[in-house]
């Protein structure tokens, strides 16, 4: 155990998960009041809380020797991260400021859902023990976190859809609907390569590449709602409200695919 | 030549519209959406459990739906196998009915992106169809053994022996790593020796050997009269019995290397270090459960005039060796895939098309 390197990792955790909530808090703010101050001082937290909680990465990382991304708050903490790199990225893309009052809370939901978990450093088993880890995981965080801004960004729909005039500075709907699309193709395309270097992992450690486990089986069951959402929007030119109540669907599998599956189903992946 | 009456034209026109039916984009959906239901099934009820298991989880009634409809293996079931194939069947009449117009607009407007949502669908179709025939094609071959052991490997011709087998432990007596010296001979006298160890299995005459689990095994001698008349080598789980007697047997439960009761009354193993170990046995006559015991290696366990002997419990390994011809087809299955979904999302001939129409405004780079 190295404290100096465990502090460093404790205090920047919780510094992100009370940035992030402020971060929440602010973009709620503008959304209200439509003050500029709020949004430009609730992107700045937000990006304060996504480097604080990358340092708290980082030294756990060294700390452990390898990559933290084998256990539950391990990868709670990265899928958190890995939807705030997204937001970050899209926000400044599409300078839709906006899109943070409902982006910020489910960051800081899975956050604080890590906080709750243990964060005893272990030593990995054997199967964990594979540079395929990071590829894995890596597009794993990176799909679910594009996957997250769409639900974000769906829920923005909805609101604007439901409410009309509620909340200002939302986008167009065509706006939106784009920006849905986008980060579902994304999400989509890492989801891809998530299966992929799993299979090829899988094969490598068990000698197979697909065996139906359950973690397995809820990865593809979430690849093919948003196949099939992909398929609607491009071939049948689902838009609009269907296409955000369908983006939101989908995170929810996402989201019983990361906790769900690990904590109600056994199967190879319950590494706890 | 005449021409087609109309019997003709109208089997013409059923054809057609079947074709056209099985090709189109309602019946992926519904195809999609029962496989769907199916894999959250899947993953939901246990699989390929006895039937028994299932009476006590779901009653009576439950049960006899689910054996019914096959939901207790799903994934090999006849009706999830011809779901996959009526997929193929779309993927393919899908792909083939495009490719013309595919390749008409290519030879227009020479873009990439054209391609992307038609080699998705190959890759797909190619993935189906690689993985079908990796159920078919592939071998599986299990040994186990102790170190010093040596076992032919199936039907394979192979024979496989097991020179050495350790188990790294780190300080806090967690497993770093199984490691398996095998030596793997052909018909022809011809050998490959190698390590297998998790995530690094060993490649050896087209097969891949994995280490996969490991257990304890022990010796038991069997005395009758104070005479030895038996000296076995059985697993956790298996039984031994008196070649004169088969009605008699023991079972070796389970070994603790390091036995400890806890408060509940509950037996574990301290550390996977041998410093107090037991072995957990029952005996069986006729069927019947007779005793359950622990005993410590070396001592007796008399029954009537019979007297086994547990004794030098050595750790085993279970090897799976396996080839699958269809793997390489798969990941070649799987970058045609991955090529068609970059194409289709950022090469975006569609949502060009899209933004033109509607002129959405927004920055596209």
């Amino acid at each position: 155990m190295d404290p100096v390197l465990t502090k460093v990792e404790n205090i920047a955790f919780m510094a992100a998960l009370i940035a992030y909530l402020l971060s929440a808090a602010l973009y709620f703010v503008y959304a209200v009041s439509k003050r500029l101050w709020a949004s430009k001082a609730a992107y700045a937290v937000m990006l304060a809380a996504f480097v604080l909680q990358t340092v708290s990465i980082a030294a756990r990382g060294i700390h452990a020797g390898r990559l933290p991304l084998t256990n539950q708050y391990e990868f709670a903490s990265a899928f958190a991260w890995g939807i705030a790199l997204c937001f970050l990225i899209f926000v400044r893309k599409y300078r839709f400021d906006v899109l943070g009052t409902f982006i910020a809370p489910v960051i800081f939901l899975i956050i604080g859902y890590a906080s709750m978990q243990s964060r005893e450093i272990h030593e990995l088993m054997p199967a964990l023990q594979s540079s395929w880890l990071g590829f894995h995981v890596s597009m794993a965080i990176v799909g679910y976190g594009a996957f997250g801004v769409a639900f974000g960004v769906a829920l923005a729909y909805l609101v604007r859809d439901t409410f009309p005039g509620s909340l200002k500075g939302i986008p167009e709907e065509k706006t939106l609907d784009l920006i849905i699309y986008r980060a579902v193709a994304l999400g989509f395309l890492f989801l891809t390569l998530c299966m992929i270097t799993g299979a090829i992992w899988a094969k490598r450690a068990w000698g197979s590449y697909w065996s139906w486990d359950p973690k397995e089986t809820w990865s593809l069951i979430t690849w093919l709602i948003y196949a099939i959402f992909l398929h609607l929007r491009l071939r049948k030119g689902m838009t609009g409200r269907k296409a955000a109540v369908f983006a939101v669907i989908g995170f929810l599998c996402v989201i019983f695919t990361y906790v769900g599956v690990n904590t109600l189903i056994a199967g190879l992946h319950s590494y706890k | 030549m005449g021409q087609p009456d109309n019997g003709q034209q109208n089997r013409t026109g059923t054809v057609r519209k079947i074709l056209h039916f099985l090709c189109g984009m309602p019946f992926s959906f519904v195809l999609l959406a029962i496989i769907l239901a199916a894999c959250v099934a899947g993953s939901v009820i246990p699989q390929g459990q006895p039937a028994s298991v299932y009476q006590e989880m779901y009653g009576e009634r439950g049960s006899g739906l689910i054996l019914g409809l096959q939901l207790d293996q799903v994934f090999r079931s006849a009706w999830f196998l011809t779901l996959a194939a009526l997929l193929c069947l779309n993927l393919i009449l899908c792909s083939v009915s495009r490719f013309g117009a595919v390749l008409r607009v290519w030879k227009k407007e020479k873009r990439y992106g054209i391609w992307g949502s038609w080699l998705t669908h190959l890759g797909l179709l190619l993935l189906i169809v690689s993985f079908a025939a990796g159920q078919f094609l592939a071998r599986e071959e299990v040994i186990y053994g102790i170190a010093g052991s040596t076992q032919p490997l199936g039907k394979t011709g192979l024979a496989v022996t097991i020179d050495s087998f350790e188990v790294t432990l780190r300080d806090d007596y967690t497993v770093e790593q199984y490691t398996a010296g095998l030596t793997v001979a052909d018909a022809s006298g011809q050998t490959v020796s190698g390590a297998a160890s998790v995530n690094h299995p060993l490649e050896a005459f087209g097969y891949d050997f994995y280490q996969d689990s490991m257990g304890w095994a022990t010796y038991v001698d069997i005395f009758k009269d104070g005479q030895l008349i038996k000296t076995d080598l059985i697993c956790t789980g298996e039984y031994t019995y008196p070649d004169e007697l088969p009605a008699l047997a023991l079972l070796f439960n389970k070994f603790y290397p390091d036995f400890a009761e806890g408060a509940d009354g509950a037996f574990y193993s301290r550390t996977p270090l041998p410093e107090n170990p037991r072995c957990l046995y029952s005996i069986y006559y006729e069927g019947r459960l007779m005793a359950m015991d622990l005993t410590e290696p070396g001592a007796a366990v008399p029954v009537h005039n019979y007297v086994f002997t547990l004794r030098d419990p050595v750790e085993y390994t279970l090897i799976v060796a396996r080839n699958d011809p269809a793997a390489p087809a798969a990941l070649l299955s799987a970058a045609v895939l991955l090529a068609g979904l970059v194409l289709s999302f950022y090469v975006r001939p569609w949502e060009d098309k899209r933004r033109k129409e509607n002129g959405s405004g927004l920055d596209e780079g």
